[in-house]
């Protein structure tokens, strides 16, 4: 305990060294784990949740002035300064502050010049990161609380398109990672989708949402589009494949597939849904950065004919 | 003989997915299409790379880098080193400070936690038991992020 307050004490004298800014944010999420938790970590009463970029949203873009009027007036369910008459108003502001940077993907924001030199002690490094996390629920807890916790390959609305610091890849003790920008920011006026990205890259092109580059060089270049469906009849009782050059061409080369994953000629390929789970044929994009296998009715999309159907019927269950 | 090879492969890779999707504790949660680089960089002492595939995608066409580029379609397999990129090939071609920022923003992309392995993040294949999975990913000789491993379910 005594070395956790050592360390942390370390860590303070590094926060007070860095920039005013992150002093404050430090400042308000201590009154913020002290006034202002028991309500706008769960969300009681409908208080906006901390790090919930869409209930914030109106906030911020409303501006700083009406929170703060409403945090230390009150508003709603929530009483002059979240209960806490004694608090002066700086330290609620503060507090506020902090509660907008979750939102704004600035959490604990660090100076660049600040070393990494602290993070190679391992103890020094832990507090550090608890300090500069968040002070959103432990997502363990977080976790059991929902009720489709179970369902692993769901992830709750919260755990989706975490901000690097959350994301469990990249590393939070990295001066860095606070400055690479949060995936919701950007996805926010996508056209979303069910799994992977949550996000519907081709309607989000189509509607012209994102312009990406056709050519590295040429900003001017345009995409040579291909309008030609090719149907694969499948085995079994899972409707055959439709597959769209269109949308494949608007994003890629021909030579991208052809002939290295596809030979271009209709009939000789051999595709399984066992080689593409392990990454071959479709499997290169699809289930890694494409949209994902799950998402089966986006290429099984059209249903055989009724004498396909009956004739599948029939010979069912000869091996 | 080829077919019945293929039913049991199948047949094995939904077991192992049904098993892996349903029980497997995930502990990252990066977005998908995240590509994580480590061949060199634990070696040399930095982060591994995180590549954000949505961040590019969002302003470059596949073909962009995977043909005017020759990024070849495959984690790790580009042995993209820093020498290639100063010369301006792989990330080097737009990262030169005139079309994105430059290589001394090294902590930019040298961001993962120190240890984890080259994967394809949320990929079928990590989600199959590939190098991504919550045991490869919370290494337990990480020089910097000595967290003990929660093991297992919660």
């Amino acid at each position: 305990m005594k070395h956790r307050r050592f360390a942390g004490g370390l860590v303070l004298a590094a926060l007070l060294a860095a920039s005013a800014h992150a002093q404050e944010l430090t400042k308000g999420k201590l009154v913020y784990q002290a006034s202002c938790a028991a309500c706008h970590t769960s969300g009681l009463a409908g208080a906006p949740k901390l790090g919930d970029i869409a209930a914030w949203a109106p906030r911020v873009s409303a501006g700083t002035g009406p929170v703060y009027t409403n945090a230390i007036k009150g508003k709603g369910a929530m009483p002059p300064k979240g209960g806490n008459a004694s608090l002066p108003d700086a330290d609620l502001r503060a507090a506020v502050d902090f509660m907008l940077a979750q939102v704004r993907g600035e959490a604990a924001p660090p100076k660049p010049g600040v070393s990494m030199v602290p993070s190679a002690q391992t103890p020094v490094a832990s507090v550090a990161t608890a300090a500069s996390a968040p002070a959103a629920p432990d997502p363990a807890v977080q976790e059991s609380a929902d009720p489709n916790a179970f369902n692993r390959l769901m992830l709750a609305p919260a755990r989706r398109n975490r901000p690097p610091g959350e994301d469990g890849i990249h590393d939070p003790a990295s001066p860095a990672t606070a400055l690479l920008q949060a995936p919701l920011r950007s996805f926010q006026s996508l056209a979303r989708s069910n799994l992977g990205n949550y996000v519907d890259w081709v309607a989000a092109l189509g509607k012209k949402q994102i312009q990406p580059r056709w050519d590295v060089r040429d900003p001017k270049a345009q995409a040579t589009v291909m309008d030609l469906n090719i149907v694969r009849e499948v085995k079994g009782s899972m409707h055959d494949v439709v597959f769209p050059h269109k949308q494949h061409t608007e994003w890629l080369d021909c030579s991208n597939c052809h002939p290295a994953i596809f030979t271009p000629q209709k009939g000789s390929n051999q595709i399984s849904m066992a080689a593409i789970m392990l990454g071959q044929k479709c499997g290169v994009c699809h289930g890694k950065v494409a949209f994902p296998i799950q998402e089966c009715r986006l290429c099984h999309a059209r249903q055989k004919s009724a004498e396909a159907r009956t004739a599948e019927a029939a010979g069912g269950g000869k091996p | 003989m080829n077919a019945s090879w293929r039913e049991v492969a199948a047949c094995a890779a939904l077991a192992a997915s049904v098993m892996v999707l349903s029980g497997g504790v995930r502990e990252a949660r990066a977005e998908y299409g995240d590509v994580v680089m480590n061949n060199y960089s634990d070696g040399a002492g930095m982060r591994p790379v995180v590549f954000p595939h949505w961040f590019h995608r969002v302003r470059f066409r596949c073909k962009a880098c995977h043909t005017d580029l020759g990024i070849k379609f495959k984690a790790g397999g580009n042995e993209i080193n820093m020498l290639k990129i100063i010369d301006g090939q792989y990330c080097g071609a737009c990262h030169n400070g005139s079309v994105a920022w430059s290589v001394e923003n090294c902590d930019l992309c040298h961001s993962a936690k120190p240890g984890t392995p080259t994967q394809l993040h949320e990929s079928t294949i990590n989600l199959l038991g590939g190098p991504g999975t919550s045991a490869a990913v919370t290494p337990a000789a990480s020089p910097m992020t000595a967290k003990p491993a929660t093991g297992g379910r919660k």
